[in-house]
């Protein structure tokens, strides 16, 4: 099936008005998640998986997918007006943002990111959907060891990105691959660290794993500190940036877009990373690098348009190669298999309305983020005002709701609660949780593909180096593990983390 | 030395390892050719092992911070409330049903742990477990539980 035949039956499935109204409410709640600090689109996807079981396959993960771009357009509005990330990918617009909103030009701030968001999110789209088949064949020819080899570089990646010391991230990504592991072993059936509790033989749930880690754990980090937010009390005023605005902009988005579309591709890479990239690449290419962080609209547009064409690059690898690049994939991952699909080489083929449906109904969900949100900034401005008193009692009876909901059972609102003191700890101590629920995902395909390729070789590690793309794949982890530990290298990774941790 | 973090976290992972491979072996670990269920596991607690020993070594040359400096300064009481709050919530959830369970938890977080007016903690609570479980049980029909003492009542066994 060609692209433009692929698109029109896209589009058939998306203008269909359930999933039109699936859209709508993912939008929606995608950008509230963003706008407020302290739940991000993790939480949010997490808390809704349940509700994806009442509709259609295509409907939930067109819902599921609007909350992930609808809350990276959502993260603009906080980080511009209160300077808080509303999260993670909008820590860099905070420091340009808030400083044109302080000078009055908030209106101006918020067009651009939303502007922005729209040109990248829709360039991504149009990549992901050439890009998509050709990958998709090449996929094919991908065997066990090219799947592991590709899932160790994911989570070296990933763990060379994070924060702080990599031997911690490489614990939390070993951590997360056992974790994983816990259950039934899919391939001869003996019960793995099940302790003999019947809720444990189908394996640790990823909705309280996550709704934990990062729900709990965030909401208990929250707690402990008094939270102040410093709202812009200025007018808004007029969104449309101007004509000086839209021509200092033009080249930061076209540069984040590109740049973000192949950071979020790589496994490992996404949203965050290719915002502070565009920042440090634009300061370093403007004239004037001294305006930036005291409001120059360049470091607005650029990091905006980078995490929005990120957001929809990460998509290519969990459509085509069945791998989630990065934790939010990994939940739609989660949505796709519970309506007992798996995303992969073959899904254009085998379904091609769900694959379809999902890429038209971004374009839809992108032009409903716009007209929608521009108008809608007063009533953004109001939740923001909502004190966090008032919304941490709420998030945490919708996270039990959700991870109650998921699997029915109380066993699991436990593992919420272990999970988020186990991630609120790790935070007090400097590890990080992306890593291992990246992990926790992974685990059991990274160890299935590792027992076949064992198996296919006949018990020995030639057949991850004899082939070029194993190889090639396990070549640059090994690089990027060896990296720290070059002094000039560990200055360069440690500073990058630095810029995020500031 | 023994005050750092990082000795306390790595020793935790440590054993963490440790008891990964234990159970990587009592699990069988096969041959190359045919690995076993333990295979993975007890490479991967060896792995851990690897991981926080280099982290131990960490702490104990004096690296990272003091254990007293992660929660100095904090409001760590608020922590231990909604933890506390939550194991209770978690334990009484199926014998009291989620509405009267979600109001009690909702109505303690906003009076104990970080306290809001009652003229807005009150219909607040009220209506977010009232409505949620409304639309949960009536348009997304998710069971919820009701609570075994209800179920004992006669008109609505």
């Amino acid at each position: 099936m060609d692209v433009i035949a692929g698109l029109a039956q896209g589009f058939a499935v998306a203008f269909d008005p359930i999933n039109l109204l699936y859209c709508f409410i993912g939008v929606f709640i995608g950008t509230l998640v963003g706008v407020l600090p302290g739940i991000g689109p993790i939480s949010a996807m997490s808390l809704l998986l349940p509700v994806t079981l009442s509709g259609t396959p295509e409907s939930g993960i067109i819902m599921m997918a609007g909350i992930y771009y609808g809350s990276m357009y959502g993260g603009s509005t906080t980080a511009v007006l209160v300077n808080i990330p509303g999260e993670a990918a909008s820590v860099v617009t905070c420091l340009d943002g808030h400083e044109m909103a302080k000078r009055g030009r908030a209106g101006p701030a918020l067009g651009i990111a939303a502007l922005g968001s729209f040109v990248a999110g829709t360039f991504a789209i149009v990549a992901l959907m050439l890009v998509a088949p050709l990958l998709a064949k090449v996929a094919v020819a991908f065997g066990p060891p090219e799947y592991f080899s590709l899932m160790v570089l994911g989570l070296t990646i990933l763990s060379f990105l994070t924060q702080g010391s990599m031997a911690k991230a490489l614990l939390m990504a070993a951590v997360g691959v056992l974790v994983g592991l816990v259950g039934l072993d899919q391939i001869n059936a003996m019960p793995r660290l099940t302790f003999d509790r019947l809720e444990l033989v189908d394996g640790i749930g990823l909705v309280p794993v996550v709704m934990g880690l990062f729900g709990v754990a965030e909401i208990l980090a929250n707690i402990e500190q008094q939270i102040r937010r410093d709202i812009v009390q200025s007018r808004i005023g007029s969104l449309w940036p101007s004509r000086a605005d839209l021509k200092a902009s033009a080249g930061p988005i076209g540069r984040g877009t590109l740049l973000g579309f192949l950071l979020g591709v790589l496994p490992g890479g996404g949203a965050v990373i290719s915002s502070f990239a565009s920042y440090a690449i634009e300061k370093k290419l403007s004239g004037t690098p001294e305006r930036f962080g005291k409001g120059a609209i360049e470091g607005v547009a650029g990091p905006e348009a980078a995490n929005n064409a990120a957001a929809g690059g990460a998509f290519i690898p969990l459509m085509t190669l069945g791998i989630p690049p990065n934790v939010v994939m990994a939940l739609l991952l989660g949505a796709f298999v519970i309506h007992g699909l798996q995303p992969g080489p073959l899904m254009m083929s085998q379904n091609p309305k769900i694959f379809w449906g999902i890429v038209a109904s971004m374009y839809v969900g992108n032009v409903m983020l716009l007209v929608l949100n521009m108008p809608l900034i007063g009533m953004w401005v109001q939740v923001l005002k909502a004190p966090y008193r008032i919304l941490f009692p709420l998030i945490l009876m919708f996270c039990i709701v959700g991870v109650f909901a998921s699997g029915n059972a109380v066993f699991d609102v436990f593992v919420m609660i272990g999970t988020g003191v186990l991630g609120y700890l790790m935070r007090k101590f400097g590890y990080e949780a992306a890593p291992l629920v990246l992990a926790f995902v992974l685990g059991p395909m990274l160890e299935n593909n590792l027992r076949k390729s064992l198996i296919l070789s006949e018990g020995t590690f030639d057949i991850f180096v004899v082939r070029p793309i194993s190889l090639a794949c396990l070549a640059l982890a090994a690089v990027l593990l060896i990296a720290p530990l070059l002094p000039a290298l560990r200055k360069k990774r440690e500073k990058v983390a630095l810029d995020v941790t500031d | 030395m023994l005050r750092r973090a990082e000795l306390w976290g790595g020793l935790f992972w440590l054993a963490v390892g440790m008891f990964a491979a234990w159970q990587g072996w009592l699990l069988e670990l096969g041959t190359l050719r045919e690995p076993g269920s333990g295979f993975v596991f007890f490479w991967l607690g060896l792995l851990i092992c690897a991981f926080a020993a280099s982290i131990v070594v960490g702490g104990l040359r004096g690296e990272g911070p003091l254990l007293g400096e992660l929660w100095q300064g904090v409001r760590w009481r608020n922590v231990l409330l909604v933890v506390v709050a939550l194991i209770v919530f978690g334990f009484l959830f199926e014998r009291l049903g989620f509405v009267a369970c979600s109001l009690a938890l909702l109505l303690f977080l906003m009076t104990v742990v970080d306290p809001v007016p009652p003229r807005l903690s009150i219909p607040i609570s009220i209506v977010a477990a009232v409505g949620v479980w409304y639309v949960l049980e009536k348009v997304l029909l998710v069971q919820l539980p009701k609570g075994s003492w209800l179920e004992d009542l006669p008109f609505l066994s």
